[in-house]
């Protein structure tokens, strides 16, 4: 047995600290910790790097993008299948095949139920159609960015066209929705847009109806160009735009436009946005050095 | 129409299942990242793995250490998920982070205060065998040695080597 005033090595250090060794053991460690000074700091050396690397592993995990509770409905959903199903196994043989067939109809018909209920999942019962087929699922589509810098966005206006035209990205977001694939019904539209910092993934894209409803991709265009001269004349900053179109867009226009319905023509909100800018440029001039301290 | 849904009530096997994926989804998810696997693709092995603790259980078998077992079938299949992406966009584990602490915009900045002293650890994390990446993950999200060996299919001192080798060159980077 190792003596008493022998230095631990880092790995009987970490043995010790995390529980791993017998107790004899243990207790010739202790007595050696508690004479050696050299020892405990080690020991305290490497507790720090434990402490900075759970640290930064919460981090990562608190910097995921929100998910909502998705992965958690369409488990559970998974799982009723495999309910439905099981149950034909536990069915005596002679009933195998009619109860095959009405375990198929069942679980159709759970997959169907799903569809719908996770349509109308984040929306609530009540709520207009129409409205919710114009605002994403969110458990589906939560929103996501891409790192991108406020200059970035400002300097130069981006696109913000539907994305390029990736039929296996698109194919996926109508999967994800459990929609036929139609490009003549909907558009796959960002749901953050590029112009306030939204990445190209499948969390960020969602099938938006033509103008089937009022709350059409054409009403959110108004509602992204008017963020995007927001953000970039510094009156709301980009992580608030981000969250408020991702969390309700239809709510966000409501609340930047001042109106419960959709502004009658574009020509409308593009002549407060002339206005706006007017102002702002105004106010720009008698606030120079204010206005112009850089943001970063 | 949800009443329809919740019509059959869920089995205690579902029950269980649900609840677990409670405790352990985001803590199964923080390892599967380090596969280099994206987001969703972590997803979906995550999801992967409780269906098949629900078939593991359903069929009666063993429920000794199931959050061992939860991580060993995540592990592995979060290993096959990376080896079907590889041709795709096979990347360093931790890499991942560094993209979403150095990225953005203002707000994130402050968000995550990420410092230089993170930064500096980040690379070394990232420099790191993945083996030895995989060995502080498992430990700290609360598993035993005994456990981390059996899911990385490796010895009990190939285990305590790995994680005082890390730490020491994450201390030393430190300053310490």
């Amino acid at each position: 047995m190792r003596k008493n005033d022998a230095h631990l090595s880092d790995q009987e250090l970490l043995l010790y600290a995390d529980g791993e060794v017998s107790q004899s053991r243990a207790s010739h460690m202790r007595e050696h910790l508690a004479a050696c000074w050299s020892c405990r700091s080690r020991s305290l050396e490497l507790e720090g790097a434990i402490a900075s690397f759970v640290q930064l592993h919460r981090s990562r995990l608190d910097a995921l993008p929100p998910r909502a509770d998705g992965l958690r409905s369409s488990l559970k959903a998974r799982l009723a299948a495999t309910r439905k199903t099981s149950r034909i196994r536990l069915l005596p043989g002679a009933f195998w095949q009619q109860a095959a067939c009405a375990g198929i109809a069942l679980a159709l018909l759970a997959a169907g139920v799903w569809r719908i209920y996770r349509d109308s999942f984040r929306t609530g019962h009540n709520v207009n159609v129409a409205v919710a087929a114009a605002l994403p699922n969110r458990s589906l589509t939560p929103g996501y960015t891409r790192p991108v810098k406020l200059s970035e966005l400002c300097s130069q206006r981006q696109s913000n066209a539907p994305p390029d035209e990736d039929t296996s990205v698109e194919q996926r977001v109508f999967h994800e929705y459990g929609l036929p694939f139609s490009t003549t019904s909907y558009e796959v539209d960002y749901l953050i847009t590029p112009d306030l910092g939204g990445a190209d993934d499948v969390r960020n894209l969602w099938p938006e109806p033509y103008g089937s409803t009022d709350w059409n991709a054409h009403v959110k265009d108004e509602l992204e160009s008017r963020l995007h001269t927001m953000v970039c004349d510094g009156q709301i900053d980009l992580a608030t735009a981000q969250r408020d179109i991702a969390t309700n867009w239809i709510a966000a226009y409501k609340r930047y436009f001042h109106t419960e319905t959709p502004l009658p023509n574009a020509a409308e909100a593009t002549r407060w946005k002339v206005e706006h800018r007017r102002w702002t440029i105004a106010l720009a001039g008698r606030f120079s050095l204010w206005t112009f301290v850089p943001v970063r | 129409m949800s009443s329809t849904a919740r019509a059959a009530p869920p089995s205690e096997i579902e029950v269980e299942v649900i609840s677990l994926f409670d405790q352990l989804q985001e803590r199964l998810l923080g390892y599967v990242l380090a596969f280099g696997l994206s987001a969703h693709d972590a997803e979906d092995v995550v999801q992967e793995t409780f269906l098949s603790l629900f078939r593991h259980l359903q069929l009666g078998r063993s429920r000794r250490n199931l959050r061992g077992w939860i991580f060993r079938v995540g592990h592995n299949l979060a290993l096959k998920r990376r080896s079907a992406n590889q041709t795709a966009n096979a990347s360093v584990a931790y890499e991942s982070i560094a993209a979403l602490h150095c990225d953005p915009g203002p707000s994130a900045e402050e968000q995550f205060a990420f410092s230089q002293r993170q930064r500096r650890l980040l690379s070394v994390l990232e420099a790191l065998p993945e083996q030895d990446q995989r060995c502080l993950i498992l430990r700290a999200e609360g598993l035993k040695y005994r456990e981390i060996a059996e899911i990385l299919g490796i010895s009990l001192g190939s285990v305590s080597m790995s994680l005082a080798r890390s730490l020491a060159r994450m201390a030393r980077a430190e300053g310490r």
